[in-house]
């Protein structure tokens, strides 16, 4: 009998899975006992922070108005307060938050659809569109392996420079064309360097850490430097200019802040940090090894097989250059944004990247936040609500002796990293943005020097892997742990936070136009 | 206007042979003995690749190895789709993550003495819900023996494990030991991966649990109910071919019901012996099911026990055993349905 005994037939069963409901296929079947299992209670449970943040918003927009708020201003602060819980707690896709925002503003404020619509694009608007097309065009030209080539070439082979020579040449590249660009172009590279060290990943678990730190802090402490470094900058300068620029007052020309200003402000903070990075990942991590030079042979053999630049490659590269000449020479006159979209114009006009690829590169959802929450931001000063939480926050900092000068700035400070950690950077300074400006003049300090510190402290989210736009792409990867980032993380925070401080207290002045 | 609401644009001729090929196919991997092992890279969820060889000990037994990546999504990386450096990867020759783990359960696998490397290969593509997609690697031995790696993309993990299920079906599930496993009240607002494919996974499920190598034997538990015997003799069905020995096993909640417990071991016994299966040891014990089971279970490599069958609301009002043995168990549970 026990010859006989199949276990197909007479071991375990294989249930026919559609065996009642032949109509509703394969993955239909499936998803509708998944959907079961999540039904009532378990899905409220999961939307719950949506349905929070409805209600909270819905309980602030009728409470009674304080004093000194009109009720504008009020249902501006919900509407903020409900995409900032949208924001930080994700129950539903991101890009439905500047949705809201807009219906909000049309519904809830009465305000003019057409107004509302126009106020979604503005320079700064253009210049996140236009760079990342740019992005995606840079990116799809292939050059990581050069770069790498370039930077072993002058490090050795020593891991030690070579964290050092890729976080420079990262920086320096994000500093003009932006984070996310670099860390998705050198990923390759970080990861060739790693598995042609070892091909367990476990063994050069540190290795690969460090390396791929080395990318993505390159990119995320040059993310500040310039003003096309990221959208958070582009956004600080518009509300700068929207809020005191006045054409009839020279006093105001100061906040008409040009690109070589903005690198005059920022870009020591980036000189300053970055030979600190890579002390910080080899204390942090110990690496294994710190010999590549079995990376970098095969490295070479690589490169040595994929011949010479190729003319496009020539072409690639000048544009590249003329998009950063353009920045900082004409954003002035033309707009960063004009710039960022006129290069990547050209670069579709010669031919070296096909419009399909940038539809399907980018994530157009984000140029959408971004638009709805600088329209939100503007609508909180034009309202009267960014000057009253101002007013009522500086009544709270000034109980601890905070309203002014240093303590001012590192409560500013301090709130925006907060922030940033639990959303992106430009959304951080988006919604902030019109609330520390309106601080700054209440409290009577500079608006310029309170600015930088909001734009600079939102790029110092470095806890989680979806704090920063570098750290998501390497996270990506597959080498990485979560918990990394928070170890190495909180130091990097740290350190950006004291140096920041120190910069605005001794060189700023210095320099104060 | 009629064809607007047809599924498909096939005349009903060509749909009807579509049918059929499906049902062919699904015969065939019916008349085999398929194990789902599924990996996320963890030493414990390679124990599951090492169950899933020893429990596939005939060509008959097909093993297909999963790993679950979730989709690429791109708003958190500042507007740049991840999906472009995950691109940028592919075309410079690297590997999607999950190929490296799949890699490793070949090795696994050859350790345990499926040399599934030296087989002709077989590739597979689907798009999926990113550009890199689903993809698996068939592996074919001259016998007829199938041992599959799949790289599967899904939104959820949990959710892209059981729409492999209907790509199958599969005769056994096995699931590395989890990191956590939430209580029946918990587990109605949101579960762990592997607690929630366990709750429900169409066919049986097994959590592989380290350690177990070390130990021997199915201790298969019963509470006389008809489901219970069929798992019994399922389960036995088995062990007979892995040649593991088998102890019967059950609980009575006081000392009156020692009877009805030696009577369900026996009745148990008897009809293993009427399919030729020989018990080599049966077993009673008196207290709580769950933790009767767990404590004198855990020295086995496999205890076995039977799915009651509950949805979630159901377990919170009158508890699983099956469930709180799976939870606290120290070595592998196969929760048979």
């Amino acid at each position: 009998m026990a010859q006989k005994i199949s276990l197909a037939r007479d071991s375990l069963q294989a249930h026919e899975p559609a065996h009642r409901l032949s109509r509703i296929r394969r993955q239909g079947y499936q998803r509708w006992r998944l959907l079961r299992s999540y039904f009532s209670l378990a899905w409220l449970y999961e939307k719950r922070w949506f349905f929070i943040a409805m209600l909270a918003g819905f309980a602030f927009m009728n409470m009674p108005t304080p004093p000194g708020l009109s009720h504008e201003g009020q249902i501006v602060l919900a509407m903020s307060l409900v995409a900032t819980i949208l924001f930080v707690t994700e129950p539903v896709p991101l890009p439905t938050v500047p949705l809201l925002i807009i219906v909000g503003q049309v519904v809830l404020l009465k305000l003019d659809p057409n107004k509302v619509a126009q106020s979604l694009m503005s320079d700064s608007v253009l210049f996140i569109l236009g760079s990342l097309m740019l992005a995606v065009a840079i990116v799809k030209q292939r050059l990581d392996k050069r770069i790498a080539w370039l930077i072993v070439r002058l490090t050795g082979t020593n891991l030690f420079w070579i964290s050092f020579g890729i976080t420079t040449v990262c920086g320096i590249l994000a500093a003009f064309v932006g984070e996310h660009t670099v860390a998705a172009m050198m990923l390759p590279v970080g990861v060739t360097l790693i598995s042609l060290t070892s091909n367990d990943p476990k063994k050069v678990r540190n290795v690969a850490a460090v390396l791929l730190f080395s990318i993505s802090y390159g990119c995320s402490i040059a993310g500040i430097a310039t003003p096309s470094g990221g959208a958070r900058n582009a956004i600080i300068i518009n509300y700068w200019q929207q809020f005191y620029y006045n054409p009839a007052d020279p006093a105001t020309w100061r906040f008409l802040v040009d690109y070589i200003d903005w690198m005059w402000y920022a870009f020591p903070m980036f000189l300053l940090r970055l030979p600190l990075v890579t002390f910080l990942l080899f204390l942090t991590f110990k690496p294994e090894t710190t010999d590549l030079s079995r990376a970098v042979a095969r490295l070479r053999t690589q490169i040595e097989r994929d011949g010479p630049l190729k003319p496009s490659d020539y072409q690639a590269i000048f544009l590249f250059f003329i998009v950063i000449l353009g920045w900082v020479f004409w954003s002035g006159t033309l707009g960063l944004g004009t710039v960022a979209i006129a290069g990547a114009t050209v670069f579709l006009v010669a031919g070296l990247v096909r419009w399909e690829d940038i539809n399907s590169g980018v994530n157009w959802g984000v140029v959408l936040l971004y638009a709805a929450a600088v329209s939100l931001g503007v609508e909180m000063k034009a309202t009267g609500a960014a000057e009253w939480l101002a007013n009522s926050m500086l009544a709270m900092l000034s109980q601890f002796g905070a309203a002014q000068g240093l303590g001012l700035w590192a409560s500013m400070s301090v709130l925006t990293i907060a922030v940033s950690n639990t959303m992106t950077a430009g959304a951080a300074v988006a919604v902030l943005g019109p609330v520390v400006l309106n601080t700054a003049t209440v409290a009577g300090d500079d608006p310029l020097t309170l600015g930088f510190i909001t734009a600079i402290s939102s790029a110092f989210g470095y806890l989680t892997a979806a704090a920063q736009p570098a750290f998501t792409i390497i996270y990506a990867s597959g080498y990485l742990k979560a918990n990394d980032f928070l170890r190495i993380g909180w130091k990097m925070m740290l350190l950006s936070f004291i140096l920041l401080l120190m910069l605005a207290t001794f060189y700023w002045p210095l320099i104060a136009r | 206007m009629f064809n607007f609401f047809r599924r498909t644009q096939l005349s009903d001729r060509q749909e009807r042979a579509v049918e059929r090929t499906l049902q062919q196919i699904r015969a065939q991997r019916r008349a085999r003995f398929r194990i789902l092992a599924c990996i996320d890279g963890t030493d414990e969820s390679y124990e599951a690749v090492r169950m899933a060889a020893r429990l596939a000990p005939t060509d008959d037994c097909d093993i297909i190895v999963l790993y679950v990546r979730p989709t690429d999504q791109g708003l958190w990386s500042g507007g740049l789709q991840v999906k472009l450096a995950r691109q940028n990867m592919l075309e410079a020759g690297f590997d999607l993550p999950g190929i490296r783990d799949l890699k490793r359960a070949l090795d696994v696998l050859k350790e345990e003495g499926i040399d599934a490397e030296s087989w002709p290969t077989e590739i597979g593509h689907q798009d999926a819900w990113d550009a890199a997609g689903d993809n698996k690697v068939e592996y074919k031995s001259p016998k007829g023996r199938n041992v599959v790696l799949k790289l599967k993309t899904s939104p959820d993990i949990a959710s892209g494990i059981l729409d492999q299920y209907e790509l199958g079906p599969y005769n056994l599930m096995i699931l590395g030991e989890p990191s956590r496993w939430r209580g029946n009240f918990k587990a109605v607002f949101g579960s762990g991966i592997v607690q929630q494919v366990t709750m429900l996974s169409p066919c049986s499920a097994l959590v592989a649990r380290e350690g177990s190598a070390k130990k021997r034997g199915f201790f298969i538990c019963t509470d006389g109910t008809s489901r219970s015997m069929q798992a019994v003799r399922r389960s036995a069905v088995l062990a007979q071919a892995v040649g593991e020995p088998i102890t019967l096993f059950s609980v009575a909640t006081s000392e009156a019901g020692r009877g009805a417990a030696e009577e369900n071991v026996e009745n148990a016994r008897a009809l293993l012996k009427a399919i030729g299966i020989k018990a080599a040891e049966i077993r009673v014990s008196i207290g709580k099911p769950a933790s009767e089971i767990i404590a004198a279970g855990s020295d086995y490599r496999i205890i076995v026990v039977t799915d009651e069958g509950r949805s979630t609301w159901q377990r919170l009002l009158r508890g699983s055993v099956a469930y709180d043995v799976v939870r606290g168990a120290r070595t592998c549970v196969l929760d048979v349905r």
